[in-house]
């Protein structure tokens, strides 16, 4: 994935990708990450949550405006099925 | 695959959705392109002005479209497009080694078409680019150089037709 998005940003154009692995993304180094502790297969969240896939849509295009440092990685740290999307 | 590989893999799927170390041990030991830099395009436009376009390496495709190669041990290194206004129920998932269950309930479980059309709607952001791109994500050996110096180049030059400002990318 992080492969992807070298090349997308090699034509200029930014990206933000969702990791649900941290190990990896530290070392393929994706420009821009918002890292969940989700389980594989869900990283938007759950089926029909529409809030938490919202939230997680939102938190990822803020990160694409805030992060200015490449290879940055934000963590919202929300605990799969505890946390509650208002 | 013979039924003990299915198996096998079937059984893998659940420990590594299930018990997050597995996947990290995984991690620690496999080889990846790895990387000291990060390439970088800085965002010139903020995201309620931008043309917003999804990609994701989950292994969806419309079912009229040739799946994704399962039975090569080494991934399939080749994507596929579908417009961004789809119905979801031409899409389809291939896509053996993680469980889609829950996405093919509800695909926005990996790719967000509907909470990003929403967002538009809101004015949050600007607009959905015309095209989303799909890989299957898993992609190894012989196939890295495929994917390194065509396939990956080639949608990135796609969303450059499209005039795409800005890329969400979700994985399994």
């Amino acid at each position: 994935m992080g492969l992807i998005q070298r090349a997308v940003e090699k034509v200029g154009i930014p990206t933000i990708g969702v990791t649900l692995q941290k190990e990896i993304t530290r070392r393929v180094k994706p420009p821009r990450a918002l890292y969940l502790r989700y389980p594989f297969g869900h990283p938007m969240g759950e089926a029909f949550a529409v809030r938490q896939q919202r939230a997680v849509l939102l938190a990822g295009l803020e990160a694409l405006e805030t992060i200015t440092e490449p290879g940055t990685i934000i963590e919202p740290g929300w605990a799969w099925r505890r946390h509650r999307f208002d | 695959m013979t039924p003990l590989r299915e198996l096998g893999n079937a059984v893998a799927v659940q420990l590594f959705k299930r018990v997050p170390w597995i996947g990290e041990q995984w991690a620690r030991r496999h080889r990846f392109v790895e990387a000291t830099s990060a390439p970088w395009a800085p965002v010139v436009k903020p995201v309620k002005e931008s043309s917003v376009a999804l990609i994701t390496t989950a292994g969806v495709h419309l079912a009229s479209d040739p799946a994704f190669d399962m039975d090569d041990a080494e991934g399939d290194p080749s994507f596929r497009e579908f417009p961004s206004d789809v119905d979801p129920r031409r899409l389809t998932i291939t896509h053996r080694y993680y469980d889609h269950r829950a996405a093919d309930q509800d695909i926005n479980v990996v790719l967000p078409f509907e909470r990003l059309r929403e967002l538009v709607d809101e004015g949050r952001v600007g607009a959905v680019a015309p095209r989303a791109f799909s890989f299957m994500g898993h992609i190894d050996g012989r196939h890295l150089a495929t994917l390194i110096e065509r396939t990956a180049p080639m949608v990135a030059e796609r969303l450059r037709a499209d005039r795409a400002e800005a890329v969400f990318v979700t994985p399994a």
